[in-house]
């Protein structure tokens, strides 16, 4: 235990502190899931990885400074401190590129991890399909073999960022004979390529947040597959815990949220209810906890341990603490809540609304519920 | 930076967990019910080393710190062991360490004394029987006789208050350890809800199948997982005196006191009408929540000094505040 920064953390923390007060957009940028705020946040990308920021943990052989993971906790601190947009790149940085670093080809690597530190290929995911969302295993999108290639037909739907993205991820039944989680594979796709059409769902907000991809007879090399043939389950498994786990929600998020709520509840404190005034406390609480137990975790990884399924008590965290601290800003700003402002965003509105689908992306808080209790617990399925 | 135990700290406690699941188990908890003592694991607890755990190596301890301390204490809420221990070693000790008082520590290392505590928060005086001292705001006193009283926890030992004067350093430890021993019956009790209901069979399967029982263990799962590190946190700040320690144990207490309610509530749920009997060994676990959960500032007075700090404007707030630093603080 030595909960001391040393002299060279602190010198980088005090250097992306300097980059970001110099980098960091003054006006707000649009809401990401807009076209035009999809456009600003990919100039933003664009931006860090000048700074050589994009993805501080990754080599620098692609676009990283390789950075451990407390550098990393140190990074996203001055990054959500200085209130910097969020990461339009985060489903190529966060999560097919670690995958991508552990199952990928070199050719792969090389092809892709750059291009997605520096912003130039934004991702998204296709894992759902309509019969397919917390039962991941009923995928029928079929990806056959045909020489070389894949010819992939079928439909894929709640995927993030794929109304303005250029390539997208996820699994494909290569086998047509198989059946659940045997014969799958992980396959990349580039959202230009001749059949596929997307559709874009208007989310709760209104914006085009994510969309439905068609893919009809969509002719992909071979090469576009990650790891073997039938292997996708297990690497989609492994992504599913990358996102559900360390980086995807890193706590600065949710502290800087907690310290703007605090402020919220200072402006509103007359008109206040004791059980808002409580629930302020306990989102700086829980906040803080999450950051704690982060740091935690981050210290096991780097003494070479792992995680596994205690990702899922993580995404049940932070996914019900953001609703929380959300739910309880509404609260605080009673009427004025609704209220949308001529320019910009209502900001705690625009984020309670986003809070809601947190308990059900990335496997919903129910199938979370039931990984700890079988996996960590030990019940019977 | 490291937020991590040393394998050396981690192979003490796995001792001291298999030596307490042995000596300390179940049946020892039914047979000391309402006789409680140190249920005869005093001696062996000595020779482990645990009442020279956090004493200086020259007075024949071992010279670990809080964050060492509160490990050993969620292994003996864990099994629900009496509070002499905890008193005399993971308080009373490192509270005279703090105030200079060295006289009487190697004879707490050495397991020959007992050590009361006395503090207006909580007056009433919790394993008086046994001590040979009460400490109290000014140090040592022979420990007084006063009147015994009567208690829900069938373990534990209470006595009427005696007119003492109390500061926050002993509060800050004694709610410390309340919270590290919290959370060892938490844990606890989330085994035996888990395992019962692997055990128990209705509908022609064990209820542990249904998702009805399966998502409220996971949430006590979840709760306990988060309460773990802000108790370190709290062990580290403390030990380092850190100006914002005090809060960083009220946040400890209140974590901790959460979790434990509802692992409770949860584990007497899952046992159903077993878990309203006095037959199960459940119910000694949640009475020492209760009684912990009230003892050395109860959740509101924790909340309150949270409150101060948080909303109160005490303390800067943000990403980079997680831990205290001449960075941070300047």
């Amino acid at each position: 235990m030595e909960l001391r920064y040393t002299d060279d953390q602190q010198a980088f923390r005090a250097e992306v502190r300097a980059w970001m007060g110099a980098h960091v957009p003054r006006e707000p940028l649009r809401t990401l899931e807009c076209e035009e705020g999809f456009h600003q946040h990919v100039a933003w990308e664009k931006t860090l990885a000048s700074g050589d920021w994009g993805m501080v943990t990754w080599p620098e052989d692609y676009g990283g400074r390789g950075l451990d993971l407390i550098r990393w906790l140190i990074f996203e601190e001055e990054y959500y401190r200085a209130d910097a947009p969020l990461r339009v790149a985060q489903n190529g940085i966060f999560l097919l590129g670690p995958t991508i670093m552990e199952y990928g080809t070199a050719e792969q690597k090389a092809a892709h991890l750059t291009p997605m530190a520096k912003g130039e290929t934004i991702w998204a995911q296709a894992w759902s399909e309509p019969n397919a969302g917390s039962d991941m295993a009923a995928i029928r999108s079929t990806a056959i073999r045909d020489g070389n290639d894949y010819v992939i037909t079928g439909q894929k739907t709640w995927s993030s960022r794929a109304a303005f993205a250029d390539w997208c991820f996820g699994l494909f039944r290569t086998d047509p004979e198989s059946e659940r989680h045997r014969g799958l594979s992980f396959i990349l796709v580039p959202l230009d390529a001749e059949g596929v059409t997307v559709r874009p769902i208007r989310q709760l907000h209104g914006h085009p947040g994510f969309a439905e991809i068609f893919f009809d007879e969509v002719r992909v090399p071979a090469a576009n597959r990650i790891a073997d043939e039938s292997e996708g389950w297990n690497v989609a498994m492994a992504t599913a815990g990358f996102e559900r786990g360390l980086m995807l929600r890193s706590p600065a998020r949710f502290q800087a949220a907690a310290k703007r709520l605090v402020e919220l509840y200072r402006e509103n404190e007359a008109s206040a209810s004791p059980a808002a005034h409580e629930a302020v406390v306990q989102a700086w609480a829980d906040a803080e906890a999450y950051a704690l137990n982060t740091y935690s975790v981050a210290s096991k990884i780097m003494a070479g341990g792992s995680i596994g399924s205690e990702a899922s008590l993580n995404k049940i965290f932070w996914s019900e603490l953001d609703r929380a601290m959300h739910r309880t800003a509404m609260s605080l700003m009673g009427a004025a809540a609704e209220l949308q402002p001529e320019s910009g965003e209502n900001r705690w509105l625009e984020g309670y609304i986003f809070s809601l689908s947190g308990p059900i992306y990335a496997g919903s808080n129910e199938i979370q519920r039931n990984i700890v209790a079988e996996r960590l617990l030990g019940l019977p399925r | 930076m490291q937020f991590l135990f040393s394998e050396d700290q981690d192979a003490l406690i796995e001792g001291v967990r298999s030596f307490l699941d042995g000596a300390h188990g179940p049946e020892k908890l039914r047979a000391l019910d309402g006789t409680p003592g140190d249920g005869g694991v005093w001696d062996a607890l000595v020779s482990l080393g645990l009442t020279g755990l956090l004493v200086p190596e020259d007075q024949g301890g071992l010279g670990s710190g809080l964050a060492a301390g509160t490990r050993i204490a969620v292994e003996l809420g864990r099994a629900n062991v009496g509070q002499p221990i905890v008193d005399t070693a993971l308080i009373a000790a490192p509270w005279l360490m703090r105030k200079g008082a060295t006289d009487r520590l190697a004879d707490i290392a050495g397991g020959g004394c007992r050590i009361a505590l006395a503090h207006p928060i909580n007056p009433w005086i919790a394993d008086l029987d046994g001590a040979d001292y009460l400490l109290g705001d000014d140090g040592l006193i022979d420990a007084p006789e006063t009147k015994a009283l009567n208690t829900v926890d069938p373990l534990r030992s209470l006595f009427a208050p005696v007119d003492i004067s109390g500061s926050d350093d002993l509060l800050d430890l004694a709610a410390l350890m309340s919270a590290a021993q919290m959370l060892g019956a938490t844990a606890r009790m989330l085994e035996l809800a888990t395992d019962y209901a692997k055990d128990r069979e209705q509908f022609g399967q064990p209820i542990g199948k249904f998702q009805a029982i399966k998502h409220q263990l996971a949430t006590v799962a979840v709760k306990l997982e988060f309460a773990r590190p802000v108790l370190w946190r709290a062990a580290v700040a403390l030990d380092e005196r850190q100006p914002r320690a005090s809060m960083h144990v009220s946040h400890a207490k209140l974590a901790a006191t959460d979790a434990a309610m509802l692992a409770a509530e949860t584990a007497i749920q899952i046992h159903g009408a077993m878990g309203y009997t006095y037959e199960v060994d459940l119910h000694f676990w949640m009475k020492r929540a209760w009684a912990l959960a009230g003892a050395w500032g109860d959740r509101a007075w924790h909340f309150n000094r949270c409150d101060a700090a948080v909303i109160g404007g005490q303390i800067a707030l943000g990403p980079d505040q997680t831990f205290e630093s001449e960075f941070n603080n300047a």
